[in-house]
């Protein structure tokens, strides 16, 4: 599902990312583990094509997206990628209702239709059925990365990337987070990504796979 | 959702910077609404009156102040010309008519015009300015016919009388002709035009009122000279218009008297006095829509710096960067409508109130809301000036660095 080869990225004078080969399995739950600043967030960004790399391969679902264009990576992002981040993220503007539904605003994926009911169907699953018009600012922490969980998903991405997605949560909320993440990445058949330093919460994963000296220092 | 939905829902996050912007925005446009509407308007029902008549001839002096005397009773008259030369002119070969015009009293401001009986009859363009709504035109001396705003000021009715106070100036020290009343006999209809704020006599009355005693009792200069000589002026009408030029110079050069073309005469005014000061208020209303796109483009840099994070999540979720540019600018045009519009709300309101003081002053009833092509190209202005005070934030939002405003607190 994704692959990563010879992946090089400078960061910044005498910094880079390297790595030599990273293989994710269609359906794998795995979390990238490491310490603080070792690459795992750049690895992360690679692999969502946030970042484009120096030089390596990075393949994801077939298809080398180091090769495509701008727009034709924004397509291909709107498409197959789900983000979850540690702040959540949310769009201050909108509703909780609108927050999931623009997460199929800018793909074709799911007919427009049938947007408006999908997303209350997500908010339900994720149980915040009873908050469908409530602004994020309203929300709890626990309620807006539920939001952010349904968003992620809304759109039947095959890959979910997610940046320490539970850092900003008390353990409670983190660990109730987690079953409902890890639930839903294995009832919609999603690759599941997630960046933590946390070893807790990596061990909740099948796979790990250790970031550690991922960036290194470089002759510049 | 579309990008218009998303582009709305932002401006109604920040509603007081957007409410502020709009309007600035608005006051510009009102402004420039105003200005271009009763420049458009005024000019419009001026030159309409002006069109009744072909010719104003009159004594020799300033031809607008003739005009604005004359047709529009605004200005002081500017002296009288001897009746046989109106007599002669009106004989000449394609004037078809022409109307007798004496003044010299007013009552509570408001002219009294003497001419003849004809006149009432006018028609020109399909209407009938002289229309009456109620009662009947005199049938002798000191009956007068009274227009439908003097009515509604002075509280005058048909069977009512007044007595004319000598010259045009309101106020103390005019002599009141108190010995010699008028009767109401007729009411004119609401015509919007400077007939609603005078009053019509026969011309007799305003001779005889007019002659001095002296004259009266055959003194010593009685044969000499009586106010039945000399008119104020007279309104011709032409065979055709096309002919207006040539009788203004014909008259001028063969007679002791001015001829002046009313249409000319305005349009004189409109270009020389009043284009300037239209242009000057122009200028102003411009100026504060640039002012206004200034405040647009800073309002929307600020709020595209304080969401970048908002902009990313959106790159991340699919956007191109062609539909962030799109969503920032689609604010502009929102801001920017919204100023159109309630700037032309404002306008309208300005030109109703103006109006009506218009209409009170000159008799003119003015469209509060019009659609012309300067304002249809002052309007498109605006809304490019604040499509282009868009164009920087939406730059700023187009460059959008997704790894980099994610990552950022």
């Amino acid at each position: 599902m994704v692959v990563l080869e010879q992946v090089h990225r400078k960061l910044g004078p005498g910094v880079a990312f390297a790595c030599e080969r990273f293989h994710a399995p269609e359906g794998a739950q795995m979390a990238l583990w490491g310490p603080s600043g070792c690459g795992k967030s750049t690895m992360l960004n690679l692999i969502s094509g946030l970042l484009r790399p120096h030089a390596g391969v990075i393949r994801v679902d077939g298809t080398e997206i180091q090769k495509l264009s701008e727009s034709a990576l924004d397509a291909f992002r709107g498409e197959r990628y789900g983000f979850i981040f540690q702040t959540f993220n949310l769009l201050a503007p909108f509703s909780a209702l609108n927050n999931v539904l623009i997460g199929m605003r800018f793909s074709d994926v799911i007919p427009e239709k049938e947007w408006k009911e999908r997303s209350k169907a997500m908010l339900e699953r994720v149980n915040l059925g009873h908050r469908l018009h409530a602004k994020p600012a309203t929300l709890s922490v626990g309620e807006r990365q539920r939001v952010a969980i349904a968003r992620a998903l809304v759109n039947r991405p095959r890959l979910i990337v997610a940046d320490e997605p539970t850092g900003s949560l008390d353990p409670k909320t983190a660990n109730a987070v987690m079953t409902l993440l890890l639930e839903l990445c294995a009832e919609e058949k999603v690759t599941l990504l997630l960046v933590t330093h946390d070893r807790g919460i990596a061990d909740r994963l099948p796979d790990l796979f250790d970031c550690s000296g991922l960036v290194k220092e470089v002759a510049s | 959702m579309s990008l218009w939905h998303i582009a709305w829902s932002y401006l109604w996050n920040r509603k007081l910077t957007t409410v502020m912007t709009v309007i600035s925005v608005a006051l510009g446009v009102a402004l420039i609404s105003a200005v271009l509407t009763l420049r458009e308007q005024t000019q419009k029902r001026f030159e309409e009156e002006g069109q009744a008549f072909d010719l104003v001839v009159g004594a020799k002096g300033n031809p607008l102040q003739l005009v604005l005397s004359t047709v529009y009773f605004l200005d002081a008259p500017v002296g009288n010309i001897a009746r046989a030369d109106m007599e002669k002119i009106a004989k000449m070969d394609d004037v078809t008519a022409a109307f007798p015009i004496g003044m010299g009293d007013t009552y509570k401001g408001y002219r009294i015009i003497g001419t003849v009986r004809e006149l009432m009859d006018f028609k020109w363009g399909g209407r009938h300015p002289y229309a009456l709504a109620s009662g009947n035109y005199w049938t002798k001396p000191y009956e007068a016919v009274i227009g439908a705003g003097v009515a509604q000021d002075t509280g005058l009715k048909v069977g009512g009388t007044f007595t004319g106070m000598h010259g045009f100036v309101q106020g103390g020290g005019a002599e009141e002709h108190a010995e010699k009343p008028y009767t109401v006999v007729g009411i004119m209809a609401l015509s919007g035009t400077p007939n609603d704020r005078a009053i019509f006599c026969d011309i007799a009355s305003v001779w005889d009122v007019h002659e001095h005693p002296a004259d009266a009792a055959g003194g010593a200069d009685a044969h000499e000279h009586h106010a039945s000589d000399e008119v104020t002026a007279a309104l011709v009408k032409l065979a055709t218009p096309a002919l207006r030029f040539e009788f203004k110079d014909k008259i001028n050069k063969g007679y002791n008297v001015m001829a002046a073309v009313p249409v000319m005469e305005i349009q004189k005014l409109y270009d020389q006095l009043l284009g300037t000061a239209k242009a000057v208020l122009l200028a102003i209303g411009y100026l504060v829509v640039v002012i206004s796109s200034m405040s647009i483009l800073i309002g929307l840099y600020m709020a595209i710096l304080q969401r970048r994070r908002d902009l990313a999540i959106m790159r991340a979720l699919g956007a191109t960067r062609g539909e962030i540019f799109g969503a920032v600018l689609i604010e502009a045009f929102w801001v920017t409508l919204l100023g159109l519009a309630a700037g032309w709300a404002l306008g309208a309101l300005t030109c109703r109130v103006l109006g009506l003081y218009l209409a009170t002053k000159l008799g003119f009833h003015i469209a509060a809301v019009s659609l012309s092509a300067d304002l249809i190209t002052a309007y498109s202005a605006v809304l490019l000036m604040g499509l282009i005070a868009g164009i920087l934030p939406a730059w700023q939002a187009y460059r959008t660095d997704i790894a980099r405003d994610l990552a950022e607190p």
